[in-house]
């Protein structure tokens, strides 16, 4: 067995794709029509294309219980997924710069850094960086 | 601030409330991931540091989850990734990245990415090279 795939839920795939490659740098992997308007639509971090895939799945529009406990975790500011990051300040200032809304600012945390940011499609995400 | 905010001060107040034994483990992380080629020992961590060996080991694996010595063979695997993809022979990785036998770096190196450095090598140069004729081929339609 091997761990390919993170799943991200969304409300708005074309939003995602827009704000994880634009914003966040990650580059479109696959991108497959799955009917209704659904897609198969994952993509990569350009440091790690060989690494898991982040599957950016239109959950909450089709099971009530995934859009309830998205909800839940974006109101407590609870991030589900992370991204490990180099710099932490730096990554912070640098979406701040692209106009990205952050719940929590660069904070230490014994040996690790962390940030948290909205993703604008219903997550918290944290950065971390290993001190 | 946020609820999740809370738990995490709430746990650096339980788990990280000693900042100078954190900063002098850090520093030692620092050492190991910049030292990583040489022939870096824990007498050498432990008096530079001015930490005991054991307390050394404890306090490493309390806070990174893993002894000095594991973290080391992490940091030069990750190294010796990075200079097989560069088309440099295992033998030169191996050396060049702090290990001293060829045969324990190939263990290391498969138990950690479940390929024998070699095999790895061989992947990641027709990996280089698809995506290089890919590359002339777009040139070659939009010429």
């Amino acid at each position: 067995m091997k761990v390919t795939l993170i799943s991200i839920p969304v409300r708005d795939q074309e939003k995602a794709l827009k704000f994880y490659t634009e914003k966040l740098g990650f580059i479109k992997k696959l991108d497959n029509p799955l009917g209704g308007g659904n897609r198969w639509l994952t993509v990569v971090s350009p440091e790690w294309p060989d690494g898991p895939e982040l599957l950016l799945e239109p959950a909450p529009n089709h099971f009530e219980p995934s859009k309830v406990y998205q909800e839940a975790l974006m109101e407590a500011g609870v991030p589900y997924t992370q991204f490990d990051v180099d710099n932490v300040q730096e990554e912070y200032d640098r979406l701040i710069g692209l106009g990205v809304e952050f719940s929590m600012e660069p904070t230490e945390m014994g040996t690790w850094k962390v940030a948290v940011f909205n993703d604008t499609c219903g997550n918290n995400i944290q950065l971390v960086e290993t001190l | 601030m946020t609820f999740y905010e809370q738990k995490l001060r709430s746990l650096q107040s339980t788990l990280y409330k000693n900042q100078e034994q954190i900063d002098a483990i850090i520093a030692v992380r620092n050492d190991i991931t910049s030292k990583s080629e040489t022939d870096l020992n824990l007498d050498q961590l432990s008096k530079t540091h001015l930490i005991s060996k054991f307390h050394l080991i404890r306090l490493f694996k309390k806070y990174y989850g893993l002894t000095p010595r594991q973290y080391l063979i992490n940091v030069r695997i990750e190294k010796s990734k990075a200079l097989l993809q560069k088309r440099v022979s295992v033998t030169e990785t191996c050396f060049a990245v702090g290990f001293t036998s060829l045969g324990s770096f190939s263990v290391l190196f498969k138990t950690r990415t479940g390929k024998a450095p070699a095999q790895y090598r061989k992947e990641q140069l027709s990996r280089s090279f698809l995506l290089a004729d890919r590359e002339s081929l777009k040139n070659h339609h939009s010429n």
